[in-house]
């Protein structure tokens, strides 16, 4: 588990509140309890001396005077009595000071045999008059008219003389009559000496069960806020993770992105796509689509650089960011070698595997100011990999145009198809053998409202691997089956020729859809051809493969257009369902002159008829080209020289072609 | 203590009850359990002796062992019971101050026959053999009762019971006689008898072990049995009053304006209800008197 630093501090700081919070009444606690056992203390200390004072009173002073009330003091007697039962005490220390005295305050018996000091502080000798004020002072104070009423006050001498000052009354006889006020001063140094220990006991013991409550509070804070930080941590992480592979998600990838961008030094976003992986999943099951996930996660993972990060962004698409990369080259060495880690040989479910993804690469500042647009960016690089021999495409604005203009055309195109602004026409091919024109190719326009009639290059592009291109084609193929339809019912046997792109092979059941929409027309499938282009066919061959054979299945007619300038292997030819090759117009643009091309052009011309495909020359312009090829077999050819594109209507009825009688579309010549 | 302040309270109460009554043109008493309002009765006062008018107070000896009657307070020094309850009242009625004065039972009619003090309430019973020295207002009616330790160790029950033991008695009161008449049934297991100086010195000598019982008056006998202090150690020995007599208020015998006065205060009292109000506070209401007599004791 790793904790986000911030969440950590978050946690310590909860932490240390909690600790304070807890300690606060704890401390508080502690206070009330030492407090509580200090008054216990002094109370203990006070209530020990009331009670040897009443002893002192009761069993020495009361049968001393044997109930004299002492009114007028004491007789020689009682004096002596007193004397001798307080001697040993005083003498041992037990009393330390024990005085008689009348309700008016005066002195009628004292420990050390003398009332007053005989001299005053001044060295003045005492007169009666200071021993009456003194005794009237006396009489006067707190403790002596407690005393007086009956009741006992007890204070603690503190400092040097420490001792218990008792006043008391003297209860002279079991009646409870009281006839005068004792003052006794009991030692008390034992007692505080005692109470000292016990307390400074009793303070060790508070403050050792208070640590140890206060460290079980902070162990169970500790451990809640411990808990509490880690399942916000945990669903922190989940929020921002992938479930499958421990990845980032697509928020955390776009946040990291985001704040990279802002960082300045660039950095490389890259868009990774599994090739095939529909294919694992659908033949070996989602759990070995899993394991190739978490193997792909865990690769791509352990070979980039410390700083990168590695997304899922979902599916099989993963995204990569390299921040610190600005150069083009440094992002294709790091990124190629990445795809070389990936590419290494597994064994899932007992089936050897070799994973293979294709990589688009968009640069920041280079190539876009905002995440969006360097997503955009390297989502065309990638498919541009798709299309290509290199699974490692660096985005080249020359490859697929502003993307902001991309943007504006699909949105338009999507409100042309509503608005039934396209338009198709027509290119006639014509067979060489006969001379009359066998297929014609439906090609698609758009009225634009305000641009006037534009050409496909103006917007194909930009609806190329969009969801755009699904309706767009059901649309041409559509029409184009009406049109078909159309001229079927006006005497005309051409066959229909319709373009899909790669895209179209991808969607499920896209043979089924054409077969729906020409049969809505009433078509039949041997009257209409689908044409794929070359170049469409590497991002998932077994995919255009199948839809292919789909398509031969239903009856269609299926050509390969713009043959020999992809990248496709021959191997295609032989194993797609193919009935026609068509000859790309580079070729054929040559083969007027003697030369090599034509070499070529006869040589793939061979190849095809050898694997009984029927071959097709496109972009044929002078009738000198439209005669070799004639006479070199090709069965039907395609161009200018013929037609250029018009409305079916405008199309020749029964145009027949022969070296000697030439096309007769005029308009075209003028164009050539 | 509780006693002292609830007759404080109500006394106090009265008092107020009193003023709001003349300033206010009489408004009904909200306390019917209180006591009438006492003012100087100046006829009653008319009946005082000259020098004690002058004087404005008179003295009253007591023995303050012999509680609910009197004894000392908390302070050991102020003298509580009902009677310095009715002495007080006796004292607002005559617009004189009374005070309490402690002095021993065996001796205080030797101080009343030297003028020590203006009258002896002391729980003194009115005998033939006291007139002889002094008059007697009689105000309260009690009889002797036995104290023992409690759980009666001894097994005493009645006074024949005391055959043979100690008994403790307060010197100079007639429980000394009744004990003396008791003798004549013990044969040869005579009764002991130790004289205190005091009730509580008798009580003294039982809860020390140095005597079986206490022959006392049956208000004191209560409170020692039942007092919170003392009722672990005493109990009665039967709730029988032997011989009950009156006691009286003790008067020299050549001041008899001040005995017609003292009854006839004392008189106004019990019609008033002061009296009996008074007696109710301290719990012995049962030995009122109804009628006022004068030397009306034992013959």
């Amino acid at each position: 588990m790793r904790w986000p630093g911030r969440a950590r501090a978050t946690g310590t700081r909860l932490f240390v509140v909690y600790a304070v919070a807890s300690l606060v009444p704890v401390v508080a606690l502690g206070a009330l309890l030492a407090d509580g056992i200090r008054q216990d203390a002094r109370d203990r200390g006070l209530e020990l001396g009331r009670a040897q004072a009443a002893v002192v009173g009761e069993m020495v002073v009361a049968p001393a005077l044997q109930g004299s009330d002492l009114t007028s003091g004491l007789s020689t007697q009682e004096m002596a009595r007193l004397q001798r039962a307080t001697d040993l005490a005083i003498f041992r220390g037990s009393v330390e000071r024990l005085r008689l005295r009348d309700f008016d305050g005066s002195v009628l018996f004292s420990d050390d045999g003398v009332a007053t000091p005989e001299v005053v502080a001044g060295g003045r000798p005492r007169t009666a008059a200071d021993r009456a004020a003194e005794a009237a002072e006396m009489a006067g104070s707190a403790a002596f008219r407690v005393a007086a009423s009956g009741d006992a006050h007890v204070t603690i001498l503190d400092g040097d003389s420490a001792g218990i000052q008792v006043f008391q009354p003297v209860v002279g006889d079991a009646s409870g009559r009281s006839v005068g006020v004792l003052e006794v001063v009991l030692p008390y140094a034992a007692i505080a000496a005692e109470v000292e220990e016990a307390k400074s006991r009793t303070y060790w013991r508070l403050g050792a069960g208070l640590a140890v409550l206060h460290l079980v509070l902070a162990g169970i804070s500790w451990s809640s806020t411990r808990r509490l930080r880690r399942q916000a941590a945990e669903s922190a992480h989940a929020a921002l993770h992938d479930s499958l592979t421990g990845l980032p998600n697509r928020e955390l990838f776009r946040k990291k992105a985001e704040s990279a961008i802002r960082r300045s030094g660039g950095c490389a976003v890259v868009l990774v796509d599994l090739d095939r992986f529909k294919e694992v999943n659908d033949t070996l099951g989602h759990h070995a689509g899993d394991r190739l996930l978490r193997e792909v996660a865990r690769r791509l993972a352990a070979t980039v650089r410390s700083g990168d990060t590695v997304a899922r962004l979902g599916g099989d698409e993963f995204g990569l960011l390299l921040p610190g990369i600005a150069d083009p080259a440094d992002a294709l060495y790091l990124v190629q070698r990445v795809s070389e880690e990936l590419s290494a040989g597994l064994v899932l479910e007992g089936v050897p595997l070799t994973p293979e993804a294709s990589f688009g690469i968009a640069l920041h500042p280079a190539d876009g100011d905002t995440l969006e647009e360097l997503l955009t960016h390297a989502d065309a690089a990638m498919y541009e990999g798709k299309r290509g021999t290199s699974a490692v495409v660096v985005y080249d604005r020359a490859l697929t145009g502003a993307p902001s203009h991309h943007l504006s055309i699909q949105h338009d195109l999507r409100l042309a198809i509503e608005r039934d602004e396209l338009r198709l026409e027509y290119q006639p091919q014509v067979d060489l053998r006969t001379g009359r024109t066998a297929t014609v190719e439906a090609l698609v326009r758009w009225q634009h409202p305000t641009r006037g009639l534009l050409p496909p290059i103006e917007f194909l592009p930009a609806a190329e691997h969009t969801a755009l291109m699904g309706p767009l084609t059901e649309w041409v193929v559509s029409r184009a089956a009406a049109d078909c339809a159309a001229w079927t019912a006006a005497g005309r046997d051409w066959v229909v020729a319709v373009n899909v792109s790669a895209r179209n092979l991808h969607e499920p059941d896209f043979g089924g859809t054409v077969a729906l929409l020409a049969g809505q027309a009433g078509l039949r499938p041997g009257q209409m051809q689908i044409e794929v282009t070359e170049t469409a066919l590497p991002v998932d061959p077994d995919a255009a493969a199948a839809a292919l054979a789909t398509l031969a299945a239903y009856g269609f007619g299926t050509a390969l257009d713009d043959f020999g300038v992809g990248y496709a292997s021959l191997s295609h030819l032989r194993s797609l369902q193919l009935t026609e090759v068509k000859i790309d117009r580079a070729f054929v643009a040559g083969v007027a002159e003697a030369g090599e091309d034509r070499a070529v052009v006869a040589a793939l011309i061979q190849l095809a008829h050898g694997l009984g495909l029927a071959v097709c020359a496109e972009g044929v312009e002078t009738v000198e080209a439209a005669v070799w090829l004639q006479q070199v077999g090709c069965d039907r050819a395609q161009g200018y020289y013929f037609s250029r594109p018009v409305p079916w209507t405008e199309l020749a009825p029964d145009g027949h072609w022969s070296p000697d009688r030439p096309a007769t579309d005029s308009r075209t010549k003028v164009m050539t | 203590m509780t006693r002292t302040r609830r007759t404080r309270l109500s006394l106090a109460l009265s008092t107020l009850l009193f003023v709001a009554a003349c300033g206010g043109g009489g408004a009904p008493s909200d306390e019917p359990d209180g006591p009438p309002p006492l003012a100087v009765d100046e006829e009653l006062r008319a009946l005082l002796p000259e020098e004690v008018r002058d004087a404005g107070t008179l003295t009253i000896a007591t023995e303050p062992s012999y509680p609910p009657a009197s004894s000392f307070a908390a302070d050991g020094r102020t003298i509580i019971g009902f009677e310095p309850d009715l002495g007080a009242a006796l004292g607002e009625l005559l617009g004189v101050r009374i005070e309490f004065r402690a002095e021993g039972f065996d001796t205080v009619l030797d101080g009343l026959s030297e003028g020590d003090y203006d009258a002896v309430m002391s729980s003194m019973t009115d005998t033939p053999e006291r007139r002889a020295n002094a008059d007697f207002v009689n105000y309260f009616r009690a009889g002797s009762a036995i104290v023992i330790a409690r759980g009666n160790p001894l097994g005493i029950h009645d006074l024949g019971g005391l055959c043979g033991e100690t008994v403790a008695v307060e010197s100079g009161t007639l429980h000394v006689d009744v004990l003396a008449r008791g003798q004549r049934n013990c044969g040869n297991q005579p009764i002991v008898v130790i004289e205190s100086s005091s009730n509580d010195d008798a009580l003294l000598e039982l809860r020390t072990g140095r005597a079986g019982a206490v022959l006392t008056d049956y208000p004191p006998a209560v409170v020692a049995s039942t007092d919170e202090r003392t009722q672990a150690f005493f109990q009665l020995a039967s709730d029988v009053q032997y011989e009950p007599g009156l006691y009286g208020i003790a008067v020299a015998r050549d001041r008899a304006a001040l005995r017609d006065a003292l009854a006839g205060a004392l008189t106004s009292l019990v019609r008033s209800g002061h009296y009996q109000h008074v007696l109710d506070d301290w719990d012995v209401g049962s030995g009122g008197v109804s009628v006022v007599t004068v030397n009306g004791g034992a013959v």
